[in-house]
C-alpha cells in the first residue's frame, strides 16, 4: 500500500486516522478524508506477552503508535519485529483491518 | 442545591471466591452498608457492573438487590461504564438525591473473574476499546496500552522501570495493613522488577490483577458526618492513536478540573487519596492529570515518597487496584469505602492529622471514563 487514508479538519488544524461526525477539536468544521505516505517513525511501542484468547496465537507481538512523516497523525499498528522509538517504519500491509508495519531499510 | 451524605459503606473482602456466587457478594456489601446506615428506608438502587452479562450470564443485579432485600418495587438499574461502572453508578445516585426525585439511595457495586480463564477475561475486558477499530485489530490490549504510555513517558522523562515499581511497592505495603484487601504478602523492589512480563515495560506486579468482590454505599439528603462536597464525570477518546498527547488522560483531567471547580478548593486542599491504579503507570499520570504534582514530574513524586501513607499527598492507601484488587464494577465504591473510613479515623493506614478532604478518582477503558468524587467531613 502506497497511501494511508487520513481525515482533516476543514476549519481547524485537526487531523487524524480516524474518521468523525465534527471536528473534535473545533466543534464545528467537517472532515474531509485525504491521502498521505504511510510512511513514519515509531512513537512508542510495546511488546504485548499476555495476549486475548483472539491473538494468543500470534503473542508475543509489537503494537507501536506511529507518528506519520507526511501528516499531524499517529496510527497504531502491529509491527512484524521488535522496533524501539525513532525507528522508521513503512506499512507492508493490511491483515484483517489492522496495519502491519515494518522497519524501513 | 440538596446536599448529599454519606450513611454508610460495606464492602467484602476481596480476593478469589470461586464458591461464591455473584449475588452472595452483592448482597453481603449491600447489608453492610445498610445496617451502618441504620436500614432507612431506600428509595432507589444503582448497581456499578461491567461483565456479568458476558463471562457470569448475569444481569438484572438493581431488580436482584431491590427484590433480595425487600426493598419494595422501587426503581433500579445496572450501570456500566467499563472500569469507571462503580464510580459512575455512585454519581447516578448523587444525582438522583440533588434531583429531588429520591431522599436515600443504595449504591452496589460488584464484579465475579476468577472462575474465568484469563484469556477469557482479557478478551470481555477488550470490550471496553472500540472494537470497531484498526487498533484493536492491530492486537492492543489494556496492558498494552499502558505498555505504549510507559515507554514514551521514560523516554521523555528521566523515569524508569524503578519508579513503577516504587508505586506497586508502596501499594502493596498498603495492602499488607488492610485485611479486605486482595494481597497481604510482602513483596521487594527487586521481585517486582524482575517478575514475568505482560506488556514491556509493564511485569506481572504493575498491573490490577482478577478479583472477585463487592462494596456498596448508601448515600442520602439526610445529614451525616461524611458530606459528597462534588461528583464530576468526564469523557475522552476511545483510541490511543487519537490522543492529542500520549501521556495524558484528558477525562481524568477533565473530571478532576470539575470535580475542584464544584467543590471550590485545589489538589492543594485534599488530604488523602484513591485513584485509580489500573498499572502502576497510571498512577504514575493520573497524580499529575489530578494536579497534585506537575506535568512529567510524578514519578519525582513518588521517588521522594510523597504518596505514601506519611507522605505529604497519600494515594492508594487501601492498596490500590493493584494491591487491594480490582473487581470491575466494585471498584470506585470501594475507593469510597476506604475514604469514609480515612475521614471517619478508621481507616487501615489511617492518615494523621484528621483528614478533611478527600478524593477519589475512577477510570474506564483506556481514558473513556472518569469520574471524580471529593468527600468531605463535617
Amino acid at each position: 500500500m502506497r497511501v494511508m487514508k487520513i481525515f482533516a479538519c476543514m476549519n481547524c488544524d485537526y487531523h487524524s486516522v480516524t474518521s468523525k461526525y465534527t471536528c473534535p477539536k473545533c466543534q464545528q468544521g467537517k472532515l474531509q478524508e485525504t491521502e498521505v505516505s504511510p510512511k513514519g517513525t515509531v512513537y512508542s511501542f510495546t511488546d504485548i506477552h499476555v495476549a486475548p484468547a483472539e491473538f494468543a496465537h500470534i503473542a508475543p507481538y509489537t503494537v507501536a503508535l506511529i507518528q506519520l512523516d507526511e501528516a499531524p497523525v499517529k496510527v497504531t499498528a502491529r509491527m512484524d519485529s521488535e522496533v524501539t522509538i525513532g525507528d522508521a517504519v513503512e506499512l507492508k500491509g493490511l491483515e484483517e483491518g489492522a496495519f502491519i508495519y515494518t522497519k524501513a531499510n | 442545591m440538596t446536599n448529599v451524605y454519606v450513611h454508610g459503606v460495606g464492602m467484602t473482602q476481596f480476593g478469589t471466591f470461586v464458591d461464591r456466587t455473584m449475588k452472595d457478594l452483592l448482597l453481603d456489601a449491600c447489608i453492610q452498608a445498610l445496617n451502618e446506615a441504620g436500614n432507612p428506608k431506600v428509595d432507589a438502587v444503582y448497581v456499578g457492573n461491567f461483565m456479568g452479562g458476558s463471562i457470569y450470564n448475569q444481569e438484572i443485579l438493581g431488580a436482584i438487590v431491590a427484590n433480595e432485600l425487600g426493598l419494595g418495587f422501587i426503581p433500579t438499574a445496572k450501570v456500566e461504564g467499563a472500569c469507571a461502572s462503580g464510580g459512575i453508578a455512585v454519581r447516578q445516585g448523587v444525582l438522583g438525591i440533588q434531583s429531588g426525585e429520591y431522599e436515600t439511595v443504595l449504591v452496589a457495586g460488584v464484579e465475579k473473574m476468577k472462575h474465568a480463564s484469563t484469556a477469557d477475561v482479557t478478551q470481555a475486558i477488550n470490550a471496553a476499546m472500540d472494537n470497531d477499530s484498526n487498533e484493536k485489530r492491530a492486537g492492543l490490549t489494556f496492558p498494552g496500552f499502558f505498555g505504549v504510555l510507559a515507554n514514551r513517558y521514560f523516554y521523555e522523562t528521566g523515569a524508569s522501570k524503578k519508579h513503577l515499581a516504587m508505586v506497586a511497592l508502596k501499594n502493596r505495603e498498603n495492602a499488607m495493613q488492610n485485611p479486605l484487601a486482595q494481597f497481604r504478602k510482602p513483596a521487594t523492589l527487586e521481585e517486582i522488577m524482575e517478575a514475568r512480563m505482560i506488556t514491556n515495560p509493564l511485569g506481572l506486579f504493575d498491573c490490577s490483577p482478577m478479583t472477585d468482590g463487592a462494596a456498596a454505599i448508601v448515600l442520602s439528603s439526610k445529614k451525616s458526618p461524611v458530606h459528597v462536597r462534588s461528583s464530576a464525570q468526564s469523557s475522552g477518546p476511545t483510541q490511543m492513536q487519537d490522543a492529542d498527547d500520549l501521556l495524558s488522560i484528558p477525562a481524568i483531567k477533565e473530571s478532576g478540573r470539575l470535580a475542584y471547580e464544584k467543590a471550590g478548593v485545589g489538589p492543594e486542599d485534599i488530604d488523602v487519596v484513591e485513584i485509580h491504579d489500573c498499572f502502576s503507570m497510571t498512577e504514575m499520570l493520573a497524580i499529575e492529570e489530578l494536579g497534585f504534582f506537575a506535568k512529567r514530574e510524578g514519578w519525582k513524586a513518588i521517588e521522594e515518597g510523597r504518596t505514601k501513607v506519611i507522605g505529604d499527598k497519600p494515594v492508594n492507601t487501601s492498596g490500590g487496584l493493584l494491591s487491594r484488587g480490582h473487581p470491575i464494577g466494585a471498584t470506585g465504591i470501594s475507593q469510597l469505602y476506604q475514604l469514609v473510613h480515612q475521614l471517619r479515623g478508621t481507616a487501615p493506614n489511617q492518615v494523621e492529622g484528621n483528614p478533611r478532604l478527600a478524593l477519589a478518582q475512577n477510570l474506564g477503558g483506556t481514558g473513556s471514563y472518569s469520574v471524580v468524587h471529593i468527600l468531605e467531613r463535617v
